[in-house]
């Protein structure tokens, strides 16, 4: 042993060198050969070649590099100028608008306005009932097979109502966005999106109204059905179809910005506010209210346009915005209706709504 | 004398660890493929049928060792160099 050791080390490192290099040659050759022996046996049993594509193929198959070609050799733009056509309406289609005409003109595509197939198919009515069935089955797949007109228009009135626990579940959900019931329903909405509001009672109409702008349109007598934020409409809009609508004892309810602010601020209604503020319930006024009492909840509850209760939350919201109260709860409650509109009130009853919350 | 170290090394497990080093890395850098493009061309030469074993063992570990990447031949020699400063005094 100690010899072995003593020959060991007695290597210069010329010999060192040479035997890492032998070392490695020795692995080198091991890889090589089993490469070698891989790969003669692959030519033996005949697979060698299976995976190369033959010659022709090779051909047929090269890449194309021409201007106005891609690299199969096709052009782009082939079928721009087909036309086809329509086996529905008869009209002769672009190829490239085939496929969403023929959704829009079935009426059975996701994209296709089932409201207009509907007129079109009352319309026809007299004329021809079994479209009409038709486009009632596309329309409510789960239901069994329907009458025709009859069953349609009272499904129609009775997704129209504004109280159906449908559209207000759909409501409270969506946070943060502009329309309302124009989203929950969108198929039945997109041509009529107002509310004939002869029809509806004056609670039906109240509730309405606090949800949305209900501005009544000149050209269609119907109710806007978009949020209190709309666009169309302006302020001045909405208080009158209110004061129109509900009478001016009523306006309290609904209006932000009219005179009658005053109501809110003697003592006795600031109590009955301070009450509502407080109170949870599923009630019109509550979820806003009592967002404004919490300022931790208060970012996201204000961020609820559907239950954005005209009532007093706007008014004291208005009042904070102006008076600068600097309570943290009005604070935040500033910064999360700072998209409310025009704070045009005056600021002492805000500040005692807010010191009896402090 | 070299007989103990190539016996040390086989021993210790250090010969199989460099041979898979070796061959991994041989199959990523492209090495392998490269040769194997090489023996279709020397199959075709030599005719599908009358290729032997020989010849391809002359042809392939000549080519191959050229075909060697320069980075991986150091880094394979500085190991081996290691494991004989350590284990060779």
């Amino acid at each position: 042993m100690k010899m072995e050791n003593m020959s060991l080390s007695g290597l210069d490192n010329t010999k060192l060198e040479a035997l890492a290099q032998d070392i490695y040659s020795d692995l080198l050759d091991d890889a090589c050969l089993g490469l070698c022996f891989e790969v003669h046996r692959a030519v033996k049993q005949g697979y060698f070649f299976l995976d190369d594509t033959d010659q022709e193929s090779m051909k047929d198959f090269e890449i194309v590099d021409q201007p106005g070609v891609d690299i199969f050799g096709q052009v782009y733009n082939q079928w721009k100028n087909k036309e086809c056509v329509c086996p529905n309406c008869n009209r002769s289609i672009a190829a490239s608008r085939f496929a969403p005409h023929l959704e829009k003109c079935l009426g059975m595509g996701r994209n296709s306005s089932r409201i207009a197939n509907r007129r079109i198919a009352s319309g026809n009515n007299t004329n021809n009932k079994s479209e009409s069935d038709q486009e009632d089955n596309d329309d409510v797949n789960d239901n069994d097979w329907s009458y025709g007109s009859e069953k349609k228009a009272k499904k129609r009135k009775s997704e129209k109502n504004p109280n159906s626990p449908r559209r207000s579940k759909s409501l409270k959900h969506k946070n943060g966005e502009l329309s309302s019931s124009v989203n929950t329903d969108p198929y039945k909405y997109n041509y009529s999106t107002g509310i004939n509001y002869e029809t509806l009672g004056p609670e039906e109409l109240r509730s309405l109204l606090t949800t949305q702008c209900g501005v009544i349109s000149e050209h269609t007598n119907k109710m806007c059905t978009r949020s209190q934020r709309c666009p169309q409409h302006t302020d001045q809009q909405r208080r009158a179809v209110r004061v129109f609508l509900l009478g001016l004892s009523a306006t309290s309810l609904s209006d932000p910005n009219t005179a009658l602010e005053s109501d809110c601020y003697d003592a006795s209604v600031g109590q009955v506010l301070m009450s509502r503020l407080q109170w949870d319930g599923s009630s019109d006024i509550s979820p806003s209210d009592s967002a404004s009492s919490k300022a931790s909840t208060n970012n996201s509850d204000s961020k609820k346009p559907k239950k954005k209760k005209k009532a007093c939350l706007s008014t004291t919201g208005g009042g904070v915005s102006s008076g600068g109260v600097g309570g943290s709860s009005s604070q935040s409650c500033l910064a999360g209706q700072a998209n409310r509109k025009k704070p045009k009130l005056p600021v002492p009853p805000a500040l005692s709504i807010y010191d009896n919350l402090s | 004398m070299r007989a103990t170290i190539n016996q040390k090394l086989t021993e210790m497990g250090e010969r199989e660890r460099l041979k898979e080093l070796l061959r991994a890395k041989l199959t990523e850098c492209g090495w392998r493929d490269q040769l194997k493009a090489y023996c279709k061309d020397v199959i075709k030469e030599k005719g599908l049928e009358h290729v032997t074993v020989e010849d391809l063992v002359v042809e392939i570990t000549a080519k191959g060792r050229v075909l060697v990447p320069d980075s991986l031949k150091k880094e394979l020699l500085q190991r081996i160099r290691a494991f004989l400063a350590q284990h060779a005094t």
